[in-house]
């Protein structure tokens, strides 16, 4: 059941004709699997979006490989009610893209909530036809 | 969607510097060098990773000589920052680059480089450490520690961060495409 923005996500195109199935189409429904996948700790949909060299930087500064990201993902001690995107811009540079974004999220950790504005860059290479992110930050929404 | 479980503190030093980074003890190096003196230097300096990537190989160039020519670039970075010298750092950044600085906020390279010149004089000192470089053919990825302090309207400032750069290698040169830095919050 978990899997099915997984499935969709990976499908790309193809709910909307395999000729619209564009990088940018694909790339901005990988990032929604992500989003969702994390928000129901299924570390299992999320595992294949990553490269195993995944450098991630949290809103706080923590930097985390993708064993250790994936443990936090997994972590009973978020729980995510509500995530927003407010906007995605991709670029693709051949085999390499990057995409731009917003999203709040709402939610509680260790028992206490909290409302979140980040803004985030991930980096995506396409290897053998499948994307996978090597880099993700997010930077906390101050100004 | 991506914070999982780290703590969420204050930001502490709120102070809104565009400033990332820049290594520390240049003061002395940019009281000895004008300004038109640096932009001749970076860009005899980027000429010359320009005609070596050309010479090497215009499309993909080797990894290791690819990770020099990056590390290079981010030190030509950090005295261009450092010194307020826009016209160097703009040789090096993509036309199209979006910066993420650590307030959020999203900056053209336009935007980016005004801000560099209006805040380098607030940096006492600045240290980039942890440097690491990762080449995946055509795209390379930069991902550092820096900490920075400072006077900015008679307020000392003292400031950790992280920053991951992402290099694009176009016609031979690599230049910068995307780059974010957030602050460390303990």
């Amino acid at each position: 059941m978990r899997m099915w923005f997984l499935v969709l996500a990976m499908a790309g195109g193809s709910l909307h004709g395999e000729a619209q199935d564009t990088p940018q189409r694909r790339l901005i429904a990988l990032e929604i699997a992500w989003n969702q996948a994390v928000q129901l700790r299924d570390g299992a949909a999320v595992e294949p979006l990553l490269g195993n060299e995944l450098i991630y930087i949290d809103y706080d500064g923590t930097v985390m490989n993708k064993g250790q990201y994936m443990t936090s993902v997994r972590s009973s001690a978020l729980h995510a009610d509500q995530v927003t995107n407010e906007s995605m811009k991709v670029q693709v540079y051949g085999v390499s893209a990057i995409v731009v974004g917003v999203y709040r999220e709402r939610g509680t950790r260790h028992g206490k909530s909290y409302l979140h504005r980040e803004r985030f860059v991930d980096t995506w290479l396409n290897r053998g036809g499948a994307w996978v992110c090597v880099a993700s930050q997010s930077t906390l929404i101050t100004h | 969607m991506r914070d999982v479980d780290a703590g969420h503190g204050d930001r502490g030093d709120v102070d809104t510097s565009k400033v990332r980074r820049s290594p520390g003890k240049v003061s002395i190096f940019r009281s000895l060098l004008s300004r038109a003196v640096l932009l001749r230097i970076f860009a005899g300096a980027l000429v010359w990773l320009g005609l070596a990537s050309e010479a090497a190989r215009p499309q993909s160039d080797d990894e290791s000589g690819a990770r020099t020519k990056i590390m290079a670039l981010e030190n030509i970075w950090n005295y261009a920052e450092k010194a307020g010298n826009a016209a160097a750092l703009s040789l090096i950044l993509d036309d199209a680059m979006v910066y993420i600085d650590e307030d959020g906020s999203l900056l053209t390279k336009a935007q980016f480089l005004e801000h560099v010149k209006e805040t380098s004089p607030q940096l006492q000192t600045l240290v980039t450490e942890a440097i690491s470089a990762h080449v995946y053919g055509d795209t390379a990825l930069v991902a550092s520690t820096y900490r920075v302090s400072g006077v900015a309207r008679g307020k000392a400032f003292q400031r950790e961060g992280r920053f991951i750069d992402t290099w694009l290698l176009k016609n031979g040169t690599w230049s910068c495409v995307a780059a974010q830095a957030t602050p460390v919050v303990r």
